[in-house]
């Protein structure tokens, strides 16, 4: 009987648990700011290289390799 | 149940060996995210690109759980276990690449990678795989990625150190098992590498960002870091997964005047002696009883006869010094096979050390090399005369991994050794094949010796007196 209600309570807070991401490692403060700073610049220079490529494809250009090798739509939405 | 001593990181669960299978216990704290990365297809997706290890349920009764099991996993068993101070530099660049490709592949399915830790890449042959099943965490919206601090110091610290600086630095991840902390990779790097975005943004401006807040007052205070804490589309952290991609895909490294084309062609033999080599090794090896798991050539070089001997076992891990002659052997492998050969970074007169936690979180090439036999070819007198060990104690080091052993002797007249003793005293009188077949026959019986025709130099298949006794 205890067995089981310690199975109900795991379980209950497993599903309780807020939307927070279950995080283990300290991401340090510095990491999680320059991130919001970089973020800006990399999407900005992912949208227009994503355009370039659209330009370039039109003269029978080939885009190079998607280095992350996943099916990234063309607004860039994983 | 024989729980790893480096697995105690991540509460999620831990990875235990039974019977010598490795098995994974899934914690209760973990069903939530274990059950979305099992059921988003996100496992499946992974599986079918050959990135992530594959595994599966199990219910033994034999083993009994510990406490907050949820579930007991099998994972595919990994061959042999290495660690990336014993990689050559494209081997860290495809395991951080695929570890990227991981993350990417994971937000298209509402999940992230909630460490990027390199010993979570393991190598098959020449195949990088992700072997830790339980990494995957929801991804949630706004949040920044948790483990960039930990991919940066892990994969992209060392491989532009190895790129910008040295090759050698790599080894300062032996004694850094976080990783190279980015204060001291920026310090090291050259000025060039501020002039480039990537490198700038995610080494020297993370290593400043990190100093600045490390100092600040506001580190202690949760209230005002909530408060700064950045939120992210998933679009723009995408982005910075794919500009952590394009900064490691454009890290090069090239050895000064060499083209990795004339390195496969270097050799000290004649064509002729090398087939006669070739020859002698295979029937050494033939007349070893099969099957034969795994072998360990030691002081490989590129591998040529690692792939002679691959032929006749299941796992060959074929090892060398010399960081060129071992990143040669990956990109040929990678290219062409054979699958079964595991190419590493190993310096046999101080092998890679046990290191972290009471030493024991990785362990020391000495508890992870036992096998079935080990190739020495070409590398006595470097053992003998280059590190001045004595017979005996390199053939007790070689009887302690293996109960066969293929050996070459490289006698005095022969130019290698000429050219070490050109500059030395030679101190070494029990360096003679009568001398290196006494001391090495009280640990060993030679089983077949074979001089190789047009050299000087003779093969030996030697079984270990322990076992022969036993028998």
């Amino acid at each position: 009987m205890p067995r089981l209600m310690a199975i109900v309570i795991t379980f209950s807070c497993a599903t309780l648990m807020s939307g927070k991401a279950f995080a283990y490692l300290d991401p340090g403060t510095g990491s999680m700011i320059l991130q919001g700073v970089i973020a800006g610049v990399a999407l900005a220079w992912f949208t227009i290289k994503m355009y370039w490529y659209k330009i370039t494809s039109l003269f029978g250009r080939k885009p190079p390799e998607n280095l992350l090798d996943d099916d990234v739509n063309q607004d860039g939405e994983p | 149940m024989d729980r790893l001593s480096a697995s105690f990181r991540d509460p999620s669960g831990f990875v235990f060996s039974h019977n010598g299978i490795i098995h994974r216990q899934v914690n209760s704290r973990y069903a939530r995210d274990y059950e979305q990365l099992m059921e988003s297809g996100l496992y499946e997706a992974l599986i079918q690109k050959q990135w992530l290890i594959r595994h599966e349920e199990v219910q033994e009764s034999a083993i009994s759980l510990g406490p907050g099991a949820y579930k007991l996993l099998r994972p595919e068993q990994v061959p042999y276990i290495s660690y990336p101070y014993e990689w050559c530099f494209s081997q860290l660049k495809d395991a951080a690449l695929l570890t990227l490709k991981i993350a990417a592949k994971a937000l298209q399915y509402d999940m992230m990678l909630k460490d990027a830790s390199a010993y979570n890449v393991q190598f098959l042959g020449s195949r990088p795989l992700f072997i830790d099943t339980l990494s995957f965490a929801p991804y949630v919206e706004g949040e920044p990625w948790i483990a960039y601090r930990q991919f940066c110091q892990h994969f992209l610290a060392p491989l532009a150190l190895m790129a910008y600086v040295d090759i050698s630095v790599a080894k300062l991840l032996v004694t850094q098992i976080d990783g190279i902390p980015l204060a001291t990779a920026s310090r090291l790097l050259p000025l060039k590498t501020r002039l480039k975005s990537g490198l700038y943004s995610h080494l020297h401006l993370h290593a400043k960002t990190q100093q600045r807040f490390a100092d600040s007052a506001e580190e202690t205070n949760t209230r005002a870091l909530e408060d700064r804490k950045p939120r992210i589309s998933k679009k723009a952290l995408r982005a910075i997964l794919e500009s952590l991609a394009v900064t490691i895909s454009n890290l090069k490294w090239r050895p000064p005047k060499t083209e990795w084309g004339e390195y496969y062609a270097q050799t000290n033999y004649s064509p002729g002696a090398a087939d006669n080599k070739a020859n002698v090794l295979r029937q050494l090896i033939e007349s070893i009883p099969s099957p034969l798991a795994t072998i360990h050539d030691l002081g490989a070089n590129t591998g040529v006869y690692s792939e002679i001997a691959a032929a006749h076992c299941r796992y060959l891990v074929s090892q060398d010094i010399d960081p060129i002659a071992v990143e040669a052997q990956y990109q040929k492998r990678r290219a062409s096979g054979p699958k079964n050969i595991l190419p590493l970074l190993q310096d046999v007169t101080a092998p890679s050390p046990a290191i972290g936690w009471r030493n024991t979180e990785r362990d020391a090439f000495t508890k992870r090399a036992h096998c079935d036999a080990v190739l020495a070819l070409a590398l006595v007198h470097h053992l003998a005369i280059t590190n001045n060990t004595p017979l005996g104690d390199i053939a007790a080091f070689f009887a302690d991994l293996a109960p066969y052993l293929i050996i070459e002797f490289v006698p005095k007249s022969d130019s290698q050794v000429k050219r070490l003793l050109a500059t030395r005293e030679d101190i070494f009188p029990d360096y003679t094949e009568a001398g290196f077949e006494r001391i090495f026959g009280e640990v060993f019986v030679v089983e077949c010796k074979q001089g190789v025709a047009g050299s000087d130099r003779t093969l030996y298949l030697m079984k270990r007196r322990v076992d022969t006794d036993k028998n």
